[in-house]
C-alpha cells in the first residue's frame, strides 16, 4: 500500500467524514487548506487511485433586477387579475390596469399572461376583462410554478437548477424567456472516495511524520534535522499573482519625455481649458475657420469667457494682423476681428497653444527648445482610429537664422532617436500657423512607413504679434501611432483601455 | 480637410500623363499640392483625394488641381492666362442688402459643351466651395443658370417673405419664401442664414422672373442646367467681397478650362448709401504682385539659390515673375491663389518646386539644457511607490459625466466645468475628482481575478475665478483595493506606507463623506490642511457601480502634498 503524506491523509479523512463525496469548497472548509493545496493533494490521491475527481457543470439561477422587482411586488398579471377581482370580477382593461398601478408599457404583457394562464377572458370590442368562470368560484387565485420559483429565489438569492423539482425547472425556462432571471453555467469539482481510499483512510496508515511547511519553530529548535520535509508535486498549478505596474502608454510617454530632455528640450505645461485666443487666434487661425465650429472643438458652457487683460498688447497686435497684416508684411485675413470670440473658453484642441503661450510670455531665451505632452480634446465619435481625448507631444525651437534645413534635421533626429527609424521621407504639409510646412514619414524594417510627425516654421503672422523676431520651428510627433506599433495594437482605444486583464498580461516591449 | 472625388480618366486626360492606375505615382505627383489619394473606386473609376491645405479652394476641382500641377509636370510653366470678354450684362444692387447679404459677383460663360461628368464635377466644386470656403453658404453661395432664358438686366434686391413666390428647383408647385424655408430641404437646412433679417435677398431678371432666392435655392425654370445648356450665368452672393469674387473666379476658370468663353458683368452698387463700391466689373483675373527677396528666400530655406534659379522654381510652381531687380523679384500670383498672404507662402512654393527631399537635413547643436516639468520627478516617485505597493497604474479620460461624478458616488452636485457642445452622454464635463474614474474601471472588470488594486495619478479640473481660464488643473492621486476582505486597515496601511516613504507626515481625523461608510472614513491632514480622504466605500456607491466586493480607497490632492513637502524641505 502506498504511503500517505500528512496532508493527503487529512484530506482523505475529511472526505470520508463528509460521506465519501464532497466539493472542493466543502473540503477547503473541512481541512482549512487553501484551494491550491486541496487540488494538489487531490491530484496525487487520484494518481494513487484513492479518490476520483469529477467536474460537473451546474446551472446557477439568479434573479435579474426586473425579476427582483416582481418577486417583491408580484407579477403584473397577478396584480391585474386582483384588481379585476376587486372591481367586481369584470372591468374595463384601462380601469383595471390603473387600479393595479401598472405602467402603460406593461399592460399588454400583463394582459397576454392573464389570458395565457386562463385567469380571465378579454373582449376587445368593449375592452373588457372578465375573470373566468372557474376562478370566480375560488377564493384565491392559485399560485403558479413561476410565482413559487420567484419567491424561492427571493429567499435564497441563487439556486442550482438541477436541485429544483421538474415543475420548477420548467418554470425556470419560462421566466428566463421573460428575462426575469439568468441561468449561468458553473463548474463544480467533486471528489469521491474509492473503496481503496476508504480502506487507506480507516487503516490510518500514516507515513512517518512529514513536514509540509518549514516553520521558524522547526528551524530555531533544530527539529528540522530529524523531520522529513515532504516532497511537493512541483508541476501542480499555482494561484496567479499580478504585479503592480506602470501603465504601458504612460511609461512610453516617460521614455519620450526622457529623450526630449536629453535632446535639450524644456517641458511646458498649461491648463486643459484655454481661451480661443491662444488655441486659435495667436496661431493665425481666422475666427470663422471650420476648425472652430462646435463640431470640431469643445466649448465650455459656463463661464464662457476667459480673462485676457494681461495680454492686451499681444491681443491688439493679433487683431491687427488678422484684419490687415499689421507690421508682419502679410495681407492679413481681411475680416473684422472680434475680441469677444478671442475670450471664448474651450478645451484645448492641440498642444500648440502651449507654444503660443511660451512665445508670448516675454522672457524667451534665444536659443531655446521647449516641448509639451498635453492632453487635448476633440468632439470625435470614438472608433478604431479616433479618440475624443488624447495626448499630443509637440514643441518649438527658437534661434537666430533657423531654416528649413534645420527643420528637416530636427525631424530626422526625432525619427532616429524616438522612433528608431531606418529611413525618412519628407512631404509638403499644411498647418494654418506654419510656412513652410513638412510632413515626416519614418520607415522601420518590418513596420513599413508611418506618418510620424508634422512640422514647420511659424508664420511671421504668428511670431511677430507675440513679440518674437527670431524664426521658430514648431514640431509635433505622432507618438500614438508609434506606441500602437510597438505595443502591437491596431485600435487606438486600447491606449485608454480599462481592461485590467490586458494591463496585467501586457508584456514589456 | 476637404476631400474631393474626381473622375479618374478625366484626371489623366487633363493631367496629360498615363499612370495606368498607379496610385503611388499619383500620390507622388499630388504631394506637390499637398494632396493625398484616400481611395480609388475601381467600379466607378473615381479617385478620392484629400487636400490638406484648407486655404486653397482652387484645388477642389479636377480642373483646378490639374491647373496647379502643370508646372510640376513640365507642361505649362508660369501663370496660365485666362481671357474675359466684355458683355453688356448689368446687375443692380438694392441698398437694403447692405446689412443682409451685401455682395454679388457674376460672369457669363458661352459655348460650353457639358457632359454629365462635367456637370457633376462643377456641382461638386460648387458644393465644396459653398460648404468650406463659403462656411455652409453663410459667407458665400453659388448659383448657375441657363443664360438663354434670362432677360437682362438682373436685379439683386431685398423682399418681404410674403411678397414673392416661385417654383423652387426640384419642385413643381409655386411656394412662398416662408413655405420654402419650411418645406424645401434646402430651406430647412439653410433657412437660419436669412431668418435673422425681416427682408430676404432675391435675384430677378429684367422681366421680374425669379432667378433664385440666395443662398437657399434656384428657381426651377431658370436655375437648372443640363447637357443641352450652352450659355450660362454664374452668380455668387455673400458677406465678404474678396471671398465672393474668389468663388466666382474659381467656377468661371473651371468652365473656361472646359472650353467655355467667359464674359464679364457690371455690378452697380447704389450711390448715396452705405455702399462705397460704386461700379465693379466681375470676374477679375488680375494677378496679384508680391515682392520677394532672394536673401530672405535663402535665409528661410538654408539654400544658396540665385535669382534665376528662384525664378525657374517659381514658374514650376505656377507663379510668374514680372521683373528681377538685384535682390528683389516681383512675383505674379494668379488671382485664385488666395492662400498667398505673405512672402513666406511664395518661399514655400520655391522649396516644394526644389523638392524637400533634395534639401539636406541639418541637426544644429544648440547650447540648451533640457528639463522635465518641475513636478515630474515627484510624480514618477509617487507612481513607483504605488506600483511597489502592488497597485496597477491606470489611465482614464478626464472627460466624464455628472451621473458618474455625483449621483453614482452618492454626493451632492458641485460646480464643475461642463461642455456646451458634448458629443456623447458619457462625456459632458471634466472630472473634479478621480475616484469615479477608478470605480468605473472596477465596474468593467468584475470578471477579472481578485484582488484588484489600481491607482491613477492624473489631472482634475476645478472652476477658479482668479485664473485667466477661470479654471485650474491639479494633479491628484487615488488608489483603490477590492476583494472579499478589502477594508479600512488595508488601505490606511497602504496610505501610511506611501506617505512615510514620500516623506510626508500626516494625521487622520474622523469625518463624514457620503461616498464612504460612516465611522470608516477619515480626512487626511498634512501640515494642518485637509488634503484628501481615506475610507471604505459606501455600499450604496458599490451598488450604483454594480460592484460585488468591498472597496477601500484613498484620494489625495497630490499637488498640495507636494507643495507641503517642498515647503518643509525649504525651511
Amino acid at each position: 500500500m502506498a504511503e500517505l503524506r500528512t496532508q493527503e491523509q487529512q484530506l482523505l479523512s475529511a472526505l470520508e467524514s463528509l460521506g465519501g463525496t464532497a466539493t472542493v469548497e466543502q473540503l477547503i472548509q473541512a481541512c482549512g487548506f487553501p484551494d491550491s493545496a486541496v487540488m494538489r493533494n487531490a491530484l496525487t490521491l487520484q494518481e494513487k487511485n484513492f479518490l476520483s475527481i469529477h467536474a460537473k457543470i451546474q446551472n446557477i439561477i439568479k434573479l435579474t433586477t426586473e425579476g427582483e422587482q416582481y418577486a417583491k411586488d408580484g407579477l403584473p398579471e397577478r396584480n391585474l387579475i386582483l384588481a379585476t377581482a376587486q372591481l367586481g370580477g369584470a372591468a374595463d382593461l384601462k380601469k383595471a390596469a390603473e387600479k393595479a398601478e401598472l405602467e402603460s408599457q406593461f399592460i399588454q404583457i400583463a394582459l397576454g399572461w392573464v389570458i395565457r394562464k386562463k385567469w380571465a377572458i378579454y373582449t376587445p370590442q368593449n375592452n373588457t376583462l372578465s375573470i373566468t368562470e372557474t376562478l370566480l368560484h375560488q377564493t384565491t387565485i392559485p399560485e403558479g410554478c413561476d410565482e413559487t420559483l420567484l419567491k424561492h429565489l427571493q429567499d435564497k438569492h441563487q439556486v442550482t437548477q438541477e436541485d429544483l423539482s421538474p415543475e420548477l425547472q420548467q418554470a425556470t425556462e419560462q421566466l428566463k424567456k421573460r428575462k426575469l432571471l439568468t441561468v449561468e453555467p458553473k463548474t463544480t469539482r467533486t471528489l469521491q472516495i474509492t473503496s481503496e481510499g476508504k480502506k487507506a483512510s480507516t487503516e490510518n496508515k500514516i507515513a512517518p511524520q512529514e513536514i509540509t511547511q518549514l516553520t521558524p519553530e522547526l528551524i530555531i529548535t533544530g527539529k528540522w534535522h530529524t523531520a522529513k520535509l515532504q516532497k511537493y508535486n512541483i508541476e501542480a498549478p499555482v494561484a496567479k499573482t499580478w504585479p503592480g505596474k506602470k501603465h504601458p502608454y504612460l511609461q512610453f510617454l516617460d521614455e519620450v519625455r526622457a529623450k526630449l530632455v536629453q535632446l535639450g528640450f524644456k517641458e511646458m505645461t498649461g491648463t486643459s481649458v484655454e481661451t480661443s485666443f491662444f488655441n486659435f487666434d495667436a496661431l493665425y487661425v481666422p475666427q470663422d475657420h471650420p476648425a472652430r465650429e462646435p463640431s470640431d472643438i469643445y466649448y465650455v458652457k459656463d463661464p464662457q469667457c476667459g480673462e485676457l487683460t494681461k495680454h492686451s498688447k499681444s491681443l491688439e497686435h493679433v487683431k491687427e494682423t488678422h484684419e490687415n497684416g499689421w507690421k508682419t508684411g502679410s495681407t492679413g485675413w481681411g475680416y473684422k476681428y472680434s475680441l469677444q470670440a478671442a475670450q471664448r473658453l474651450l478645451l484645448r484642441g492641440h498642444g500648440t497653444c502651449l507654444s503660443a503661450r511660451t512665445l508670448e510670455a516675454g522672457n524667451l531665451e534665444v536659443p531655446s527648445k521647449h516641448f509639451s505632452i498635453a492632453r487635448v480634446y476633440r468632439p470625435e465619435i470614438t472608433d478604431k482610429t479616433h479618440l475624443s481625448e488624447f495626448n499630443q507631444v509637440e514643441g518649438i525651437i527658437i534661434d537666430q537664422n533657423l531654416n528649413l534645413k534645420d527643420l528637416l534635421g530636427v525631424l530626422g533626429k526625432f525619427a532616429m532617436e524616438i522612433a528608431g527609424a531606418d529611413k525618412i521621407r519628407f512631404k509638403p504639409d499644411y498647418f494654418p500657423f506654419t510656412e513652410p510646412s513638412v510632413e515626416l514619414s519614418a520607415y522601420k524594417e518590418g513596420c513599413g512607413w508611418i506618418e510620424f510627425g508634422g512640422s514647420g516654421i511659424f508664420r511671421p503672422e504668428v511670431t511677430l504679434p507675440l513679440g518674437v523676431k527670431e524664426p521658430v520651428i514648431a514640431w509635433g510627433l505622432g507618438v500614438d501611432r508609434l506606441f500602437m506599433m510597438r505595443a502591437g495594437i491596431d485600435d487606438i482605444r486600447m491606449i485608454f483601455s480599462q481592461d485590467l486583464g490586458w494591463l496585467r498580461k501586457k508584456q514589456v516591449t | 480637410m476637404p476631400t474631393i472625388d474626381v473622375d479618374y480618366p478625366e484626371l489623366e486626360r487633363l493631367l496629360n500623363v498615363k499612370l495606368n492606375g498607379d496610385m503611388a505615382k499619383l500620390d507622388d505627383i499630388l504631394a506637390n499640392i499637398k494632396g493625398e489619394v484616400k481611395a480609388f473606386n475601381e467600379k466607378e473609376c473615381t479617385v478620392s483625394i484629400e487636400m490638406k491645405d484648407t486655404n486653397r479652394p482652387d484645388l477642389w476641382s479636377v480642373e483646378g488641381l490639374t491647373r496647379a500641377l502643370q508646372g510640376y509636370l513640365n507642361q505649362t510653366k508660369g501663370v496660365k492666362q485666362y481671357a474675359v470678354g466684355k458683355s453688356a450684362l448689368e446687375v443692380k444692387v438694392n441698398a437694403q442688402l447692405y446689412n443682409i447679404r451685401p455682395y454679388i459677383c457674376c460672369s457669363i460663360i458661352k459655348d460650353v459643351h457639358l457632359s454629365d461628368n462635367i456637370i457633376k464635377g462643377i456641382m461638386h466644386l460648387q458644393d465644396k466651395l459653398d460648404q468650406t470656403n463659403g462656411r455652409n453658404r453663410q459667407k458665400t453661395s453659388i448659383g448657375i443658370y441657363n443664360l438663354d432664358l434670362i432677360k437682362p438686366p438682373i436685379e439683386y434686391t431685398a423682399v418681404k417673405p410674403a411678397e414673392v413666390s416661385f417654383v423652387p428647383l426640384g419642385f413643381t408647385e409655386k411656394m412662398s419664401l416662408d413655405e420654402i424655408l419650411e418645406r424645401h430641404p434646402k430651406g430647412v437646412e439653410y433657412g437660419h442664414i436669412v431668418k435673422k433679417n425681416p427682408l430676404y435677398p432675391m435675384l430677378f431678371d429684367g422681366e421680374g422672373k425669379v432667378l433664385s432666392f440666395p443662398p437657399i435655392i434656384n428657381s426651377n425654370d431658370l436655375g437648372k442646367i443640363t447637357e443641352e445648356s450652352r450659355n450660362l450665368l454664374v452668380e455668387v452672393t455673400g458677406t465678404l467681397h474678396k471671398t465672393v469674387l474668389n468663388a466666382l473666379n474659381l467656377v468661371t476658370l473651371a468652365l473656361i478650362d472646359r472650353g467655355g468663353k467667359a464674359y464679364s458683368a457690371t455690378i452697380r452698387y447704389p450711390e448715396k448709401s452705405d455702399y462705397t463700391e460704386g461700379t465693379v466689373v466681375t470676374p477679375n483675373f488680375d494677378n496679384k504682385r508680391f515682392q520677394l527677396s532672394v536673401e530672405d528666400t535663402n535665409r528661410l530655406l538654408g539654400l544658396k539659390l540665385s535669382a534665376k534659379e528662384i525664378s525657374d522654381l517659381l514658374l514650376t510652381a505656377g507663379l510668374g515673375v514680372e521683373k528681377v531687380a538685384g535682390d528683389c523679384l516681383t512675383v505674379l500670383v494668379p488671382c485664385y491663389r488666395v492662400d498667398v498672404m505673405h512672402q513666406v507662402d511664395i518661399i514655400e512654393d520655391v522649396a516644394i518646386a526644389y523638392g524637400y527631399n533634395n534639401i539636406e537635413p541639418m541637426w544644429r547643436e544648440l547650447p540648451t539644457t533640457g528639463r522635465a516639468k518641475p513636478d515630474q520627478r515627484f510624480i514618477d516617485i509617487a507612481r513607483e511607490l504605488l506600483v511597489g505597493l502592488g497597485y496597477q497604474e491606470t489611465l482614464n479620460t478626464t472627460l466624464s459625466n455628472q451621473e458618474s461624478l455625483f449621483k453614482k458616488m452618492n454626493t451632492e452636485p458641485a460646480k464643475i466645468i461642463e461642455l456646451s457642445n458634448p458629443k456623447i452622454v458619457t462625456m459632458t464635463c471634466l472630472r473634479n475628482w478621480l475616484l469615479p474614474s477608478l470605480m468605473e474601471f472596477l465596474s468593467i472588470n468584475q470578471s477579472v481575478e481578485f484582488p484588484q488594486k489600481i491607482f491613477e495619478l492624473g489631472k482634475i479640473t476645478l472652476p477658479d475665478e482668479t485664473k485667466e481660464t477661470q479654471t485650474r488643473d491639479e494633479d491628484w492621486l487615488a488608489a483603490v483595493t477590492t476583494h472579499p476582505n478589502a477594508n479600512f486597515s488595508e488601505i490606511k496601511s497602504a496610505l501610511d506606507s506611501f506617505m512615510g516613504n514620500f516623506g510626508v507626515e500626516w494625521q487622520i481625523k474622523e469625518t463624514a463623506h457620503p461616498s464612504f461608510i460612516d465611522g470608516r472614513v477619515g480626512k487626511v491632514i498634512v501640515g494642518g490642511i485637509e488634503v484628501g480622504v481615506v475610507g471604505e466605500v459606501n455600499p450604496l456607491v458599490l451598488e450604483a457601480w454594480k460592484l460585488e466586493n468591498p472597496v477601500a480607497s484613498f484620494e489625495l490632492n497630490f499637488q498640495q502634498i507636494l507643495e507641503r513637502k517642498l515647503n518643509k524641505n525649504k525651511t
